[in-house]
């Protein structure tokens, strides 16, 4: 096996092993989806109220929020990887990913595999329930292309998820996580369409992966009009994820020489 | 504890090794302090130790002598204010995957297993992050159960272990991948007469192959093992015991 494989070898048996600790609570994906139904209902009365015309054809305000809550949960479950990375330094479990030859650094990426993918499957099955059961109009050809767009957005917030990893072995903390979810989520127009910020604050929904992938993703799944050239979207998007994610592993590199040397980096 | 400041190294280190044998892992120089400003402390003071093929060393030292933070050092964990470690001629700063593939390293006490996870899925787990190759991957699995006598408990829970049984699976953990080089930081911790008799043998493994066992432990336990050599850490110098 090449060194390629050994690496992405460990990296799937870190989520076989969050999946099998995951699904030893049995009632945790049953709480989750009884919540996420509760906020679908939700949104679904409330679109009710929305004028017609105010994110497209009538009666689509419900799509335009359920995609935009769909991305936000990828987005928390990115940015709880350095929460899980705490618990395992508090468990003194990331000390077997320290002295393995997989690495802390690729021990992170591992550790963030699982709530991410988790995410990402959950958003599906829950886009298929609110589809047969509320009625949202999902294009089928946009699905294979919406799969690409979510993977493309997931690298880019995971990124961002592993930033905070990297603050929190430098200093020992990870705070403001909640803060980033609901600014991102906020300005990127998870609710409402980000048209109508006023233009002093409309840039901040310009330079953040969010927007792009939830309106590409509204876009080809559910048919709201975009706001810009899918092209060009595809392409900020595109481009986040080249920025972020090398500086977000040259980070965590640095984070983990300095607490090395510190001393600190099994500590919290 | 010496507040001693670190002087700059100004010799080569020099080995602890009589001139014919070679040093599978070679600690050299190594300098290392905690805290910074008036509240530094010098833990590590210029220590040079040598391991040999098929040699077991002891290091002990009263609490807070810089056993752990040795053995850490040596684990890659931390790194050395001064100083260098060579694992076959690897370095962890130089190549991480090599150095660590071949190196074993149980820290203290009973930390570091997942609570809701088997004894086999922890064991499964640590042959694929230390890059096993799939075809001795299930057998090195096997032999870490039957070893360690984990057989009956492979589907037990973690959280589910006495602490004896915990201490089990830390070594076979420890040993799974087939180190060259075992690390042990107070390795007795919660065994039985027969947990003792299996971690001894799984060390005679090792020096068998032609490895190498570093030992830390408190100064006057009775232990399991006998040792080629014995060291004392004493303010920061490494001393025979």
């Amino acid at each position: 096996m090449g060194l390629a494989g050994q690496y992405l070898g460990a990296v799937m048996a870190t989520v076989r092993r969050d999946a099998t600790i995951f699904v030893s609570y049995r009632l945790r994906v049953i709480s989750q989806m009884a919540g996420m139904l509760l906020t679908m209902a939700t949104f679904y009365y409330v679109a009710k109220l929305i004028r017609p015309g105010a994110v497209g054809p009538r009666d689509q305000y419900f799509a335009f929020a359920m995609l935009g809550i769909l991305v936000t949960s990828i987005l928390t479950s990115a940015l709880t990887t350095a929460q899980i990375v705490r618990m395992e330094l508090m468990a003194g479990n990331f000390e077997r990913v320290l002295v393995s030859p997989m690495g802390p650094m690729w021990g992170v990426v591992a550790i963030a595999a699982f709530p991410v993918g988790y995410a990402i499957v959950f958003a599906a099955v829950m886009l298929a329930i609110a589809s047969a059961v509320f009625g949202i109009p999902l294009h089928v050809g946009g699905l294979v292309p919406g799969l690409g767009v979510t993977l493309l957005g997931a690298a880019s917030l995971a990124s961002i998820g592993l930033l905070f990893v990297a603050g929190l072995l430098a200093f020992k903390s990870a705070m403001g996580a909640t803060w980033v979810i609901a600014g991102l989520s906020l300005l990127g127009g998870a609710y409402f369409p980000v048209r109508l910020f006023p233009g002093w604050i409309s840039w901040a929904s310009e330079v953040q992966p969010f927007t792009p992938t939830v309106d590409l993703l509204r876009h080809l799944l559910v048919g709201t009009p975009a706001r810009e050239a899918v092209w060009l979207e595809l392409l900020k998007l595109a481009g986040f994820t080249a920025v972020l994610a090398p500086v977000a592993i040259a980070a965590l590199v640095l984070a983990i020489r300095v607490s090395r040397r510190r001393g600190t980096i099994l500590e919290y | 504890m010496t507040s001693q400041r670190m002087p700059l190294p100004t010799a080569e280190p020099v080995s602890t090794l009589p001139l014919d044998e070679v040093a599978i892992m070679s600690f050299a120089g190594i300098w290392r302090s905690w805290g910074r400003g008036s509240r530094r402390r010098l833990v590590l003071r210029d220590v040079d130790l040598d391991l040999t093929p098929g040699t077991a060393v002891r290091v002990e030292g009263a609490n807070g002598a810089g056993k752990t933070t040795l053995l850490r050092i040596g684990a890659g964990i931390l790194r050395p204010d001064a100083g260098s470690v060579h694992l076959e001629g690897w370095s962890g700063e130089g190549n991480w995957r090599e150095y660590h593939r071949r190196i074993g390293v149980l820290s203290a006490g009973d930390r570091g297993l997942y609570a809701r996870f088997s004894v086999r899925g922890h064991l499964a787990y640590a042959a694929r992050i230390a890059f096993l190759p799939r075809p001795v991957r299930k057998q090195a699995v096997e032999e870490a159960l039957v070893r360690f006598d984990l057989q009956d408990l492979a589907k037990r829970r973690a959280d589910r272990l006495s602490q004896g049984q915990r201490q089990r699976l830390r070594l076979a953990l420890t040993v799974v991948h087939r180190p060259r080089v075992l690390l042990l930081d107070e390795p007795r911790n919660s065994l039985d007469a027969p947990g003792q008799a299996m971690l001894a043998d799984a060390v005679a493994d090792v020096l068998g192959d032609g490895g190498a066992v570093l030992w830390c432990s408190p100064a006057g336990e009775q232990q399991p093992v006998e040792f080629d050599r014995s060291y004392a850490i004493r303010d920061g110098a490494l001393e025979p015991a």
